[in-house]
C-alpha cells in the first residue's frame, strides 16, 4: 500500500474539568505506514496516552471530547465513524496494549478466555477454534507450556508474562496497527528487553505497524524508525530516529536526550552524569499563547511567550517547532 | 487448598462455633428472669410451694446451673433438642416443620434484594446521567430509613386492603386445598408481600453498594482493556465488570444473613407467615425455653450454612481465592 496506514492530523482533545475546559491535545499530527515503528516520546502528562486513546475511540466520556482534526485509517476518518464501526476496528484492525500489565487483565477470567474472546468477536471463531487460537497466540509470545497455561488466571502470571498475554490478546486478530503504550514501564529491565524483542519479532513476521509510546530513549533508539516528540499536548519535533537522536533541533528534545544516562563514559568508576530539565510540565489550564516549554527552556527569547512557533524543516522529513530555527534561518 | 479440605475445615469450625452458641444461649436463658414453671403456675392461678417444687424438679430446674448446662449440651450433641412445654412435642420436629417456610422467605427476599438491587445499581452506574441514579438514591433512602414492621404494614395496607391485589396473611389458601403446581403458585402468591417487605431494606443497601462498586470497576484498567477489544458496552458492563463488581455485594449479603433472619421474625409476625420467626415470637411470649433454645440453635445453623454458601460462591466468582488462601 502506498501512503500511511494510519494518519492523525491536527487532533484536538479537550476535557471538561473543575478548572474549566482544558485542551489536552492541541493539533497533534502523526502517521505510520505498514511495517513501520513510530516512537512517541515525551514527559509524563504530555498527552501520549490520550493520543493513543483517541485513535482507539476511547477518549474517556463524558468529560473528554475530540474537538478537532482527523484520524484516518486507510483514508477513513475515525473521528466521524459510528460507535459500531469503531467496535469493529478496535481490537481487530487497530489494537492496543497498556502500561499496566498487572491490572489490565480481568482477574476473574482465564487468560485463554480473554484471548479467545477477541478472536470469537472479530473472526467469528467457534469456542473450540478460539481456544486453539488462544494457545497458538500464547506460543507466539513465547509463553512456555501454553496448553496448560491457557486455562490459568492472570494472578498466576508474573508481570512480564501478563504483558505477553496482553500482546497475545492484542495480536489475536492480526491487527494492522498495534499501539503499545509504555508496554514495559512496569517491568524490570531484563523483562523489558524481552518484550521489546518480542514486539520487534512480531513486526518483522507480520508487518504490523507499531506505535510505540515510551519515556525510554534507549528503547526508542532500538525500536523506532521515526520519532514524534510531544510536549504539553503538542508535537514539538518529528523526524527519522537517527536525526532526532543525533541531531535534535528542539531544546526540549535536546534536554530529553541529555537526561539519558550515558553509561559509556570511559572511566568505569566515574558516575554517569545525569542531567535533568529544570521545572515541570505546566498545568494545561494555565498554558498561555506561547510555547509551553518557554518557562523551562534554557534558550528562551521574549517572543517565545507570545506565540506558538510553526514547524520548521530542519532536514530530510525532520521538523521542529521552535523560534530558534527561524532565527537560525534568518542568520 | 482443595474444595474438600476447605469444606472439612469449615465444618470443624462450624461445630466449635455451634457449641459456643449453645453454651451462650443456655446461659443467657438462665439469667433471664422467669421460667416455664412460673408461667404454668401463673396460668393455673397459683399453686402450693410443694407443687412448685415438684414442677421445678420435673423440669430439672432444681439442679445447679453447671449440671443443667452439662445435661443440655449432652442432649444437644445427640440431636435431642428437648420437648416444648407448650406443644408437648419434640422441639426438633416443631422447628423442622417451620424451617422450610422461613428458608423460603429469606431466600426469596435475599434473591430479590440481590438481583433487583444489583440490577438497579448497575444500571445507575451504566447510565450515570440518567434518572436511574436518582431512583436508586431515593429507594435506598426510603429502604434504609423505614423500619421493617412499618413498611410491612404499609405495604399490607396498600396491596391487601386498598387494592386487594395480594393476600394479607398466611402461606397458602386453606380453602383451595391445591396440590402440585397450583399449590406452588399459591405459595408464591402469598410470598410476594412478606418477601418484598423483607427485601426492601436490603434492596436499598445492595443497589447503593453495587452502584459504587460498579462505578469503581468501570474505571479499572481491565475494563479499558475490554473496551479496547471492541466489545459492546453491554458486554463490557454485564460480562467483564459485573462479575468483579458483585463481589462486595456477595460479601455483605453473607454477613447480613443473620440480620435477615432477625428481620424475618418481624415480617413473619406481621404477615402471619408460618415460619420459625413466628414460632420464636410466640415461644418468647409463652416462655417456652426449650423451644426458644432450639430455635436459636437452628438459626445459628442456618447462618453458618449461609456463610458457607457465601464463601463457596465467592470461591466460584473470584478465582484468586482458590490458590490464595
Ligand atoms: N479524565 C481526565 N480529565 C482531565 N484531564 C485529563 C484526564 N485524563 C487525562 N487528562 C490530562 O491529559 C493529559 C495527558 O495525559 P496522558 O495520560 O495522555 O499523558 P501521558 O503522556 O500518557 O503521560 P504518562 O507518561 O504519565 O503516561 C494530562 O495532563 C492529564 O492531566
Ligand atoms: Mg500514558
Amino acid at each position: 500500500m502506498s501512503g500511511p496506514l494510519l494518519e492523525v492530523e491536527g487532533l484536538k482533545v479537550e476535557f471538561d474539568t473543575w478548572d474549566g475546559r482544558v485542551r489536552v491535545l492541541d493539533g497533534v499530527s502523526l502517521s505510520v505506514s505498514p511495517g513501520e515503528t513510530l516512537g512517541i516520546v515525551g514527559e509524563s502528562g504530555c498527552g501520549k496516552s490520550m493520543t493513543a486513546l483517541a485513535v482507539m475511540g476511547l477518549v474517556p466520556k463524558p468529560a473528554g471530547h475530540v474537538t478537532g482534526g482527523a484520524i484516518r485509517y486507510r483514508g477513513e476518518d475515525l473521528v466521524k465513524a459510528s460507535d459500531g464501526r469503531m467496535r469493529d476496528l478496535r481490537g481487530n484492525r487497530i489494537a492496543m496494549i497498556f502500561q499496566e500489565p498487572m491490572t489490565s487483565l480481568n482477574p476473574v477470567f482465564t487468560v485463554g478466555d480473554q484471548i479467545a474472546e477477541t478472536a470469537r468477536l472479530h473472526l467469528g471463531l467457534s469456542p473450540a477454534e478460539a481456544r486453539k487460537r488462544a494457545v497458538e497466540m500464547l506460543r507466539a509470545v513465547h509463553i512456555p507450556e501454553a496448553e496448560r497455561r491457557v486455562a490459568e488466571y492472570p494472578h498466576q502470571f508474573s508481570g512480564g508474562m501478563r504483558q505477553r498475554v496482553m500482546i497475545a490478546m492484542a495480536l489475536a486478530c492480526e491487527p494492522e496497527v498495534l499501539i503499545a503504550d509504555e508496554p514495559t514501564t512496569a517491568l524490570d529491565v531484563t523483562v523489558q528487553a524481552q518484550i521489546f524483542d518480542l514486539l520487534e519479532e512480531l513486526r518483522a513476521a507480520e508487518g504490523t505497524a507499531i506505535v510505540l509510546i515510551t519515556h525510554d530513549m534507549g528503547a526508542t533508539a532500538e525500536m523506532a524508525d521515526r520519532v514524534v516528540v510531544m510536549y504539553a499536548g503538542r508535537k514539538v519535533e518529528e523526524g527519522p530516529v537517527d536525526a532526532i537522536l543525533g541531531n535534535p533541533a528542539h531544546p526540549y528534545t535536546q534536554g530529553l536526550l541529555a537526561c539519558r544516562p550515558n553509561l559509556q563514559l570511559g572511566h568505569a568508576a566515574a558516575r554517569p552524569q545525569l542531567h535533568e530539565i529544570p521545572g515541570v510540565v505546566p498545568p494545561l489550564h494555565l498554558l498561555g499563547r506561547g510555547c509551553a516549554f518557554a518557562d523551562r527552556c534554557p534558550r528562551a527569547m521574549p517572543r517565545c511567550g507570545e506565540a506558538f512557533p510553526p514547524a520548521y524543516d530542519v532536514g530530510e522529513s525532520h521538523a521542529a517547532a521552535c523560534w530558534l530555527l527561524e532565527e537560525a534561518r534568518a542568520a | 487448598m482443595g474444595f474438600a479440605a476447605w469444606l472439612a475445615r469449615r465444618i470443624a469450625y462450624a461445630a466449635g462455633l455451634l457449641a459456643a452458641v449453645a453454651i451462650l444461649n443456655f446461659s443467657l436463658m438462665h439469667l433471664a428472669p422467669g421460667d416455664i414453671v412460673q408461667t404454668i403456675v401463673g396460668e393455673m392461678g397459683g399453686a402450693s410451694e410443694e407443687t412448685i417444687a415438684q414442677l421445678r424438679k420435673s423440669y430439672g430446674l432444681d439442679r445447679s446451673f453447671p449440671e443443667q448446662l452439662g445435661i443440655y449440651l449432652g442432649r444437644v450433641a445427640t440431636g435431642d433438642l428437648g420437648t416444648s412445654a407448650y406443644y408437648n412435642q419434640p422441639v426438633l420436629n416443631l422447628i423442622l416443620d417451620r424451617v422450610p417456610a422461613t428458608v423460603l422467605l429469606v431466600v426469596a427476599a435475599l434473591g430479590l434484594a440481590i438481583t433487583l438491587g444489583t440490577f438497579l445499581g448497575v444500571m445507575a452506574a451504566r447510565f450515570p446521567a440518567s434518572w436511574l441514579g436518582a431512583v436508586v438514591t431515593i429507594v435506598a433512602l426510603f429502604g434504609f430509613s423505614a423500619p421493617v414492621f412499618w413498611s410491612g404494614l404499609m405495604l399490607l395496607l396498600l396491596f391487601a386492603s386498598v387494592f386487594e391485589l395480594l393476600p394479607a396473611s398466611g402461606m397458602y389458601d386453606v380453602a383451595q386445598g391445591a396440590t402440585g403446581i397450583a399449590y406452588a403458585l399459591d405459595v408464591a402468591y402469598h410470598l410476594v408481600l412478606p418477601a418484598g417487605t423483607l427485601a426492601l431494606i436490603y434492596l436499598a443497601l445492595y443497589s447503593r453498594l453495587s452502584r459504587a462498586s460498579m462505578l469503581e470497576v468501570l474505571g479499572s484498567d481491565y475494563v479499558r482493556t475490554a473496551r479496547a477489544k471492541g466489545l459492546s458496552e453491554n458486554k463490557v458492563v454485564f460480562k467483564h465488570a459485573l462479575r468483579n463488581a458483585i463481589l462486595p455485594v456477595v460479601t455483605v449479603a453473607g454477613l447480613q444473613l443473620s440480620a435477615m433472619l432477625a428481620g424475618a421474625v418481624l415480617v413473619e409476625t406481621v404477615f402471619t407467615w408460618p415460619g420459625m420467626g413466628q414460632l420464636a415470637f410466640e415461644s418468647i411470649l409463652r416462655r417456652d425455653n426449650q423451644l426458644i433454645l432450639g430455635i436459636l440453635l437452628l438459626s445459628a445453623v442456618l447462618v453458618i450454612v449461609g456463610n458457607l454458601l457465601t464463601d463457596a460462591a465467592y470461591r466460584f466468582i473470584d478465582p484468586r481465592i482458590k490458590t490464595g488462601g
